[in-house]
């Protein structure tokens, strides 16, 4: 085994880089944010087209993912761009109360979009310097929290790409490690595999809690799920029910017990391997497990996604030739040998290891390369 | 199912007691398929990562693969069919239409 080499954020925590983080509270604030962005390096930018008259969960759902993402070990610093004085310290009060890194903010009421950039950039610049002089040190693999996705599922996923990341979990939990999978969606048709393997029967019920309030939820809106999960692009390769998407979609959290189920964006109170209850789609996961605290993630995909995150490297996997192929600029990890070639899904799982630990200590993805930073911290929904 | 056993052949079967497969390669109507020392017609053109029916599923009749149940057959479906969205339907969030 190779060694880790991460940074130690000032909270204390391991992390596979280190951000500084633009991160704008509002839909009208997100100019000032990019500008900011576009003037300083190396910065990261969170923006989305919420944060205004937002009332109950919307509001809730809104600031845990917010706050969750400005705490990730990834993240070393923090620049609030708001746009009035009353929220905007709110924020950063509660962010501060939180954790030892530094939080500043700027805002656009009585500045301008302009004033803000200005004031925000010097700030950022200060922040980027500052966050320059961390250098890497050793760590383990338990020290971080593993994201898990799949996304562009197709019937090499169940077959190759999901149990062969099942395996690295098994290991990574075998060395004590923290991970964390979600999608609530897909989950149905496959929650009685989830509840057996649950740590006692409160997990085991909040498991089968969890997906049954998400199928009323699509029978109340009188939805039929074909379509909309499984996707067109699930359905073009091979699958044809949510049951079969779900079954396959569970593998990639191995076999091993599940210690609990955690709420949107919530981190995992301990280590072992956590179920998020989340909406399903690629990017609105990816974004509520960085905000529970995942630092890297791996993604398996049959036909090739491109999502990525601003906060954490996205690993994808595909067991899948032909995506291989076709989707080679988003792909980091190609086990499609498993078919084309006959070899075990432990040698696709070793593989998997083995890139898991070079991003972790500096290798960048292909999203991270190709600017893929898609933020989606989505109220309510399937 | 072993990592041989995939590149050998065109279908692979992921449980024993599912009575789909799974395709490894496109496969086109007429080729003779093997599935557990069996010779199976395919019925239809079935793309890669598409099911094949090993045997005959009536009607109302699961559909089983990964030895868990995905579906039930909404007509019934012969052996060596291709078996999709036109032929299974989910069990779950059921409008019941």
């Amino acid at each position: 085994m190779s060694e880790l080499n991460a940074y130690l954020n000032p909270d204390g925590k391991a992390a596979p880089r280190n951000h500084n983080l633009i991160l704008s509270l509002n839909s009208f604030c997100n100019t000032a944010a990019e500008s900011i962005h576009r003037s300083v390096t190396p910065t990261v930018l969170i923006t989305h087209p919420h944060g205004r008259n937002e009332i109950g969960i919307n509001k809730e759902r809104l600031l845990k993912s917010l706050i969750g993402n400005a705490l990730n070990p990834n993240v070393f610093s923090v620049l609030v761009v708001g746009y009035e004085n009353k929220s905007t310290s709110a924020f950063v009060n509660e962010l501060r109360a939180k954790t030892k890194k530094p939080v500043e903010s700027v805002l656009v009421l009585d500045n301008g979009t302009l004033g803000a950039t200005r004031e925000g950039a010097e700030i950022a610049s200060r922040m980027s310097q500052i966050n320059s002089e961390y250098s890497r040190e050793k760590f383990s693999i338990s020290d971080f929290i593993i994201g898990l996705k799949c996304g562009g599922s197709d019937a090499t996923s169940g077959i190759v790409s999901n149990p062969a990341v099942g395996k690295t979990v098994d290991r990574i939990m075998n060395m004590k490690g923290t991970a964390i999978f979600s999608e609530t969606t897909e989950i149905i048709g496959a929650e009685h595999i989830l509840a057996k393997r649950a740590a006692n029967n409160k997990v085991a019920l909040d498991i089968l809690e969890a997906a049954k309030r998400n199928e009323e939820m699509a029978m109340s809106l009188g939805v039929d799920l074909i379509g909309t999960n499984p996707v067109p692009d699930n359905i073009r390769g091979g699958i044809s029910t949510i049951e079969e998407k779900s079954i396959a979609a569970i593998m990639k959290s191995g076999s091993g017990k599940i210690n609990g189920v955690l709420d949107y964006a919530a981190m995992p109170p301990d280590r072992g391997l956590y179920f998020m209850d989340s909406p399903s789609a690629a990017t609105e996961v990816v974004t509520a497990i960085t905000a529970g605290g995942a630092s890297i993630i791996l993604f398996t995909t049959g036909s090739g996604n491109p999502v990525g995150s601003p906060i954490a490297p996205v690993i994808k996997i595909t067991g899948n030739p032909y995506a291989a192929k076709k989707m080679r600029e988003h792909i980091d990890v190609d086990i499609s040998e498993v078919i084309t070639e006959g070899k075990s899904l432990q040698v696709g799982s070793d593989k998997v290891y083995r890139i898991l630990e070079k991003t972790i200590s500096g290798r960048l993805t292909k999203s991270e390369i190709l600017h893929h930073n898609e933020f989606a911290p989505i109220p309510v929904g399937l | 199912m072993n990592g041989e056993e995939l590149k050998r052949s065109k279908i692979v079967l992921l449980s024993a007691g599912d009575n789909v497969a799974v395709a490894l390669v496109p496969i086109q109507k007429g080729d003779i398929l093997e599935n557990s020392g069996k010779n199976i017609e395919a019925r239809d053109d079935i793309d890669f990562g598409h099911k094949i029916a090993l045997r005959d599923i009536k009607k109302d009749d699961n559909v089983i693969k990964y030895g868990e149940i995905i579906g039930v057959a909404k007509e019934n479906i012969m052996a060596g069919s291709h078996v999709h969205v036109h032929n299974v339907k989910s069990l779950r969030a059921d409008k019941h239409e």
